[in-house]
């Protein structure tokens, strides 16, 4: 599950280093990708490229791993076997998308114990929604539902991007996501759909969560040289904003068909431009839960960093066994 | 006199989801990633295997399963007290498993020639998954049973801990006549005797030592509805939602 | 105390304020393995990602839950990455065979010091690497001009993996039960999740 952070990360000003690059090989590199083929780990590649897509693919994968915390929360309370089996299953899918987002990241040189470093020391970022709380079940099913259904949104436009590895855990990773927005599609309509409890829990879930769904994707792309080059290299492969109407187009009327509101008087289909039109989302409040200052930033990380100090003798024990450790970088 | 074979089911059941639940605390908070995803797996299958039996005893003509499972107390309920325990730290969790599904293992190994038909038919099914769940617990405990001092200590007082409570998976019921006489099951006795070889070996190939079990007083009374102070917030905490609106399908 | 919405959280009594934490320590993860999967019987080995684990014996155990976990599986193949030598990549309707110099003529008999080799190719960048077939060799650099000898027609051949039989854990034929429920779990799968009849009958009410 995964929504874009991107935009915060460069500098509009900042050089692109692309006067260091070797100009044939970055020639062929930017022709084998021009041509739809897929860049693999031991082919050359500019240092943006790999600084980019590292810094990607890394913010995605700690997203799943803290991504797995929210809904985690209703794991030991969900109601009744369908959905108590469905619930562990789609948090250990979030678990296992960050163990093959990691992977795909260390193919390009940053090993996954400097990544859990920097997702508990604070200094990587990852999606803002994860910052905000669960407080009932439906939470957990708006959740399962609506941001996994933008994270297929942004997931389906990556998998069609240049790096190989990364193509890879995303067409599996994509494949699982549609478990979940099925589930949580489920989840929902039977709520939305149920007793007047059901109906109410749903309705105030879906009110809390709309304003950082709105913000899931990021705000517009600011036109910049990276984005450009980003976009050539298949990098990012859509816009913010095309991201984010997208997700209105195809999920907006799957909400009201089953008798919700949303909470945004205008919200509304722009039938001359094609566009949706919408309240302006705080973009100033997702820079600070982004920058640390949300309602759960604190107990995300510091569960993470628990698990892992939990985990360290574990680790130790096995560690003491072993010769001393070949290849630490996966293949592809 | 209850039916030997819902005695039998509500045992096997409850030990299954209390387990499977515990063990789902787990999730995403595991010591490696790889790890933390085949745990779960293990918690979901035994969830599965509770819907199994529950769904059995329901074609005997007890309540749904969802009904049996969310909403019983718990001195309704007939898990061993071994199940119940909080996680603790991975070590206890780890040799939880290790002790419970040993015997597991080998119960529906019997099981397969039960003469309680729809029962041999689950046990036959779930043969190649509890296989995978003894290897995964005897190469944990193998590995970290001969690594470091710290880790070997930490699985000695997890294996002390366990055991009295591991013993009693073996607690008879006054059922147990009726279910050896009527071929249901082989017994308790003849269990009990075969998963303290198997897990005598796999201990022998480790540091850690197996407490002469005949100075050990199993602690019983799960099956006969005894529990310890963890069993009935466990099950609160378990039907929270659930209760919220009984008449609501979820 | 951290207050959390999360019973199983608020059970680990985390204090306030977390410790100072210091970098993970190289190796804290292990080593890393290539995990191949076979989907059916008699379907060739391929290539389906790592996993990180302290040996073969727990990759395999890792691998099973976290690559076969859905799909149907017969078998699986986990190899130390250490263990694996590769070609470079070459482009998608290129052979990398071309670059790879032809073995000298096949001399009688097999050298005494030889064994099998597995051989993998990738026949489209960003696709899998798929197991082709073993040859007989004395090194991995042999092994590789003996796959162009025997493998060296197909094209396109984007990127080959060379290993020693010998290095890699494979699934026993009699333990492929591990697998036999997976297909039954279908609560793991979008197919299981219908929900139109319901949305369809709360417009119908609702209209």
């Amino acid at each position: 599950m995964y929504g874009s952070v991107s935009t915060h990360d460069i500098p509009a000003q900042a050089s692109t280093g692309l006067e260091n690059e070797d100009p044939q090989l970055l020639a062929e590199f930017e022709a084998r990708i021009a041509r739809g083929e897929k860049i693999e780990p031991d082919d050359y590649m500019p240092a943006l490229y790999r600084k980019q897509l590292i810094r990607m693919i890394e913010q995605h994968a700690h997203s799943e791993i803290i991504g797995s915390l929210p809904e985690g929360t209703w794991i030991t309370r969900a109601p009744g076997f369908r959905r108590k089996m469905a619930q562990m299953a789609k948090v250990q899918d979030e678990v296992g998308h960050a163990q093959l987002l990691y992977s795909a990241a260390e193919t390009l040189g940053k090993s996954r114990e400097e990544m859990l470093t920097d997702l508990i020391t604070g200094k990587s970022k990852y999606s803002n929604v994860f910052n905000y709380p669960t407080p009932t079940w439906a939470d957990s099913n708006v959740i399962s539902w609506l941001i996994d259904a933008g994270a297929i949104v942004n997931q389906m436009a990556n998998a069609r991007g240049s790096y190989g590895p990364y193509c890879r855990a995303l067409e599996r990773i994509c494949a699982e996501e549609s478990f979940h927005l099925k589930y949580g599609h489920d989840a929902v309509v039977h709520m939305a759909t149920g007793t007047p409890v059901q109906r109410r829990m749903m309705q105030e879930a879906l009110n809390r969560w709309w304003p950082p769904i709105m913000t899931f994707f990021g705000p517009a792309d600011k036109a910049s040289q990276h984005t450009e080059i980003l976009m050539r290299w298949k990098v990012k492969m859509a816009s913010n904003d095309d991201c984010r109407q997208q997700f209105l187009d195809m999920y907006v009327p799957k909400i009201l068909e089953i008798g919700l509101t949303i909470p945004d008087p205008n919200l509304r289909k722009n039938e001359e431009t094609g566009k949706w039109e919408y309240t302006e989302p705080d973009w100033e409040e997702l820079r600070r839960v982004i920058n640390g200052d949300g309602p759960c930033n604190q107990e995300r990380l510091a569960v993470r960093r628990a698990a892992e100090e939990n985990g360290a003798w574990v680790r130790r024990a096995l560690q003491a066994k072993r010769q001393a450790p070949k290849a630490v970088r996966p293949l592809a | 006199m209850i039916d030997p074979k819902k005695d039998l089911l509500y045992r096997l059941a409850d030990d299954q989801l209390i387990l499977g639940h515990r063990n789902s605390e787990w999730n995403g908070l595991g010591p490696i990633l790889e790890e933390d995803i085949a745990f779960s797996s293990m918690a979901q299958d035994k969830l599965g295997h509770a819907l199994q039996l529950y769904s059995l005893l329901h074609e005997l003509g007890e309540a749904e399963p969802d009904t049996v499972a969310f909403t019983r107390n718990a001195g309704q309920f007939h898990c061993c007290q071994l199940v119940e325990l909080p996680i603790g730290d991975y070590a206890f969790s780890l040799m939880r498993h290790f002790l419970f599904d040993h015997a597991e293992l080998l119960r529906f190994e019997a099981l397969t020639a039960s003469s309680y038909e729809p029962l041999a038919q689950v046990a036959r099914k779930l043969k190649g998954e509890l296989k995978y769940h003894v290897l995964h617990a005897n190469t944990w405990i193998r590995q970290l049973g001969t690594s470091t001092d710290e880790a070997i200590e930490k699985l000695q007082a997890a294996l002390d801990l366990t055991l009295p409570y591991a013993l009693a998976l073996f607690e008879k019921t006054e059922a147990e006549p009726a279910i050896i006489a009527e071929g249901i099951f082989i017994g308790e006795d003849a269990l009990r005797q075969q998963w303290l070889e198997n897990i005598s070996r796999v201990l022998s190939q480790t540091a850690l030592e197996l407490p002469d079990v005949t100075t050990i007083s199993p602690v019983e009374g799960g099956r006969h509805g005894v529990h310890t102070e963890f069993l009935q917030p466990l099950l609160d905490e378990m039907a929270e939602v659930f209760r919220l609106d009984p008449t609501a399908d979820w | 105390m951290l207050s959390s919405l999360d019973p199983r959280i608020a059970r680990l009594a985390l204090p306030d304020a977390p410790a100072a934490l210091q970098p993970k320590a190289a190796f804290d993860q292990f080593e890393t393995y290539e995990v191949f999967h076979q989907k059916k019987d008699g379907a060739p080995f391929s290539y389906v990602g790592p996993v990180h684990a302290p040996s073969a014996d727990v990759a395999f155990l890792f691998a099973k839950e976290q690559y076969s976990r859905r799909a149907a599986c017969s078998g699986m193949w986990v190899v130390p990455t250490s263990a694996i030598s590769l070609t470079r990549y070459v482009g998608d309707q290129e052979s990398v065979y071309d670059v790879v110099p032809t073995p000298a003529p096949e001399a009688p008999g097999v050298p005494a010091e030889s064994e099998d080799y597995l051989i993998f190719h990738l026949k489209k960048r960003g696709k899998a690497h798929t197991h082709v077939g073993a040859v007989q060799a004395t090194s991995a650099a042999d092994a590789l001009e003996q796959a162009k000898r025997a493998f060296g027609e197909q094209r396109p051949v984007v990127n080959v993996w060379v290993m020693r039989r010998a290095d890699v854990l494979t699934s026993e034929l009699e333990d492929r039960d591990i697998w036999s429920t997976t297909p039954e779990k279908k609560y793991r799968d979008a197919i299981a999740y219908k929900v139109q009849d319901r949305i369809d009958r709360f417009k119908q009410e609702h209209s």
